[in-house]
């Protein structure tokens, strides 16, 4: 190793091409306990960052997530656990407590409840999410709709909303679903999707008001951008982190709606299977003092709803980074 | 004297006027008018409310004679049973029907209720008392715990405590209220035999007050459980944005304390939030009693609302859902009225004249 060698690297390294040099530097021979800086030295930190599986797991509601996959794929595989038939009726099992024949026992009609849980399960979760997007729909165009036009139609809005959410949800519930004649999967998360916007558009709404004035909405406007792009572009992206927890969590707001339903006799029919109509024959069960019946179910359909609710919780957390004032 | 712009077609119009007044003076006279403006609003909307639940009744599937006289029915004759429609309002078009009855209702009389056979009056006035007991007790207590822990989670923000009472709230929350209900009575009527699995008071308990208390707890229990971290929830995100903002580093650089930034001058900031959401909640908390009512058979409006719905018994319904709704919108526009007291922000566009969102 020369002087004069060490003398062109210097050269180089202020000189145009530093990216290559440096790493010579770095990686050849030069002592590595020195590190070469000019007056165009920028810290460098190395492009692959090699993530450890901590790292990436940190903050995550992991758990929630596999528990929830869980589930969910028992679910969806169901007739590939189940050990009995969900809708035959066992006349000589009636209100068997668990056993190793009957894994979570029998009903008061004599129906494995093991096998009701991953078949029914489908039909709760479906619930979920599908009146979540009629809701989530509904409920943002409602909401920039009317806080974004003027005062007149913004009061003849939100007077119809309250108006409407003035009658208790349940309420409302029950008189559209007595206008229909069977419950099905498809009706109910119909009913549940279209009763539960209210709450989602008036916050969109007032979230609204607050940034309609500001001024790069007005500039947009201003430059003639239609309703829809601003929605798209500035209403949205501002309002999107106050409403995405109430999105997600709807979603388990919605399946436990469900199972209130069913539990009142209103929902899903005994026989279409789901964790509410399994719910239902809770009364009977207190009547006996049969657990498995009432705790069994309802642990599942309270487990999945905390999943969901953890995986909501990771949404919010994330854009309230910003660290505190006090 | 004071300069003050005041916009006198409130929120509708598009004319303003400039008037030079005392402050004190268009005050008073700005709430005067919004106060009369509301009232002619809120008749419109209980009509409106009415028409909608009476047509909506209507439609519904099942025969309200069916209801009203049950097996007897087919024993009766044609003409019986026209007489009989006559006498519950049930013949002519529904706009004839409907005018017929609102006739009746501004009389004080609300008609007959098909499954009791006895005035609606009569059958919801003993319950409103029972309802009303559990419901404002739970609604105050809701909103008093939500506002406390709120305040606690946001002062230790991220701390033990923090975390502890969120993840309690949370699962408490996503807990379904029936479910806990029946868990409730499972254990501690069922199994511990504490306390009372059923209705307000026991047999010829009426106006023991114990008694009552001790028939409350689940309920309440139950309905505050159910309700509690929704709303602290969202008051402590709330709060939380507010912390964020620069007045309170300029509050704390000055020297005040923590806790006096967070409750003297957030919690004022986000007072028009609450009580926004305290106006909404109104019928959630509501649709609580429903369920609370019916799962611990607690003889009060809400269990008669599930129960006339299942019956068609229309008349009872619409009187239910007419007092709900008046509650819901009068507290609504309390709300607001309260709001346009504590922030300025919210009348500031109608003063100023500056409507951007009509232009």
């Amino acid at each position: 190793m020369s002087g004069v060698e060490a003398n062109d690297r210097l050269e180089t390294v202020s000189g145009a091409d530093a990216d290559d040099s440096l790493e010579t530097v770095g990686g050849a021979d030069a002592d590595d306990r020195f590190e070469m800086v000019g007056p165009d030295y920028v810290k460098r930190e190395s492009a692959v960052k090699v993530a450890t599986f901590r790292d990436w797991f940190k903050g995550k509601p992991i758990i929630a997530c596999l528990v929830f996959t869980l589930i969910l794929m028992g679910c969806l595989f169901a007739e590939f656990l189940i050990n009995h038939d969900p809708s035959q009726f066992y006349l000589t099992n009636l209100n068997q407590p668990p056993n190793s024949e009957f894994y979570f026992g029998t009903d008061s009609m004599g129906r494995d409840i093991y096998s009701i849980i991953w078949q029914g399960g489908r039909a709760s979760l479906l619930i979920g999410v599908l009146s979540t997007i009629i809701l989530t729909v509904v409920g943002v165009i409602y909401g920039c709709l009317s806080g974004s036009t003027g005062s007149f139609g913004d009061n003849v809005m939100m007077r119809a909303v309250e108006l409407v959410q003035s009658i208790p949800t349940l309420l409302m519930i029950l008189l559209i679903i007595s206008l229909m004649a069977t419950q099905n999967v498809l009706s109910i998360s119909f009913v549940i999707g279209i009763t539960a916007w209210f709450a989602l558009a008036r916050i969109v709404r007032s979230e609204v008001r607050q940034i309609r004035n500001s001024e790069y909405v007005l500039a947009s406007r201003c430059m003639g951008s239609s309703f829809l792009f601003r929605m798209r572009k500035h209403l949205i992206p501002n309002f999107v982190s106050a409403i995405m927890f109430v999105v997600i969590s709807s979603v388990a707001t919605n399946i436990g709606m469900e199972s209130t339903l069913s539990f009142l006799g209103l929902g899903l029919p005994v026989e279409v299977l789901s964790w509410g109509s399994m719910l239902a024959l809770a009364d009977r069960a207190l009547l006996l003092n049969t657990w498995w019946v009432i705790v069994i179910p309802g642990a599942f359909l309270v487990v999945t709803l905390l999943c969901l609710t953890q995986m909501g919780n990771f949404f919010r957390e994330r854009t309230n980074r910003r660290p505190s004032n006090i | 004297m004071k300069v003050v712009c005041l916009n006198l077609n409130g929120s509708a119009g598009g004319f303003f006027s400039f008037i030079y007044l005392g402050d004190s003076v268009v005050k008073m006279q700005s709430i005067w008018t919004k106060l009369g403006k509301r009232l002619i609003l809120f008749v419109f909307m209980i009509f409106l409310l009415s028409v909608a639940v009476f047509y909506v009744a209507r439609l519904t599937p099942g025969d309200p004679l069916q209801s009203f006289f049950g097996d007897a029915m087919e024993t009766m004759s044609t003409e019986q049973l026209d007489a009989a429609r006559e006498r519950l309002g049930l013949t002519g078009p529904i706009y004839l029907q409907y005018v017929r009855w609102i006739a009746k209702v501004c009389k004080g009389d609300f008609g007959l209720s098909l499954r009791y056979k006895k005035p609606v009056s009569q059958v919801v006035g003993p319950l409103l008392g029972n309802t009303l007991i559990l419901g404002v007790t739970a609604y105050a207590l809701v909103f008093l715990l939500a506002i406390g822990l709120a305040l606690i989670c946001v002062r230790y923000e991220d701390r033990f405590i923090d975390k502890l009472i969120c993840r309690l709230g949370t699962t408490a929350f996503y807990v379904p209220a029936f479910w806990l209900g029946v868990v409730l009575v499972l254990l501690f009527s069922v199994n511990l035999r504490w306390l009372p699995s059923s209705g307000a008071y026991g047999l010829g308990k009426a106006s023991d007050l114990p008694d009552r208390f001790k028939h409350l707890i689940m309920p309440l229990a139950v309905m505050i459980l159910s309700h509690l971290w929704y709303y602290g929830y969202m008051i402590r995100n709330k709060l939380l944005d507010e912390v964020r903002r620069d007045y309170v580093l300029l509050a704390r650089t000055k020297g005040l304390g923590k806790t006096e930034v967070l409750v003297k001058h957030c919690f004022r900031n986000v007072l028009p939030t609450i009580v926004s959401v305290m106006a909404i909640s109104i019928p959630h908390v509501l649709s609580g009693t429903y369920v609370a009512e019916t799962v611990f058979n607690y003889p009060g409006i809400g269990l008669l609302a599930v129960n006339s719905a299942k019956y068609h018994d229309y008349n009872l319904l619409m009187v239910m859902v007419l007092i709900t709704g008046a509650l819901v919108i009068l507290a609504g526009m309390s709300a607001q009225f309260i709001n346009e007291i504590i922030d300025p922000r919210m009348r500031e566009l109608d003063e100023a004249g500056i409507k951007i969102a009509d232009a």
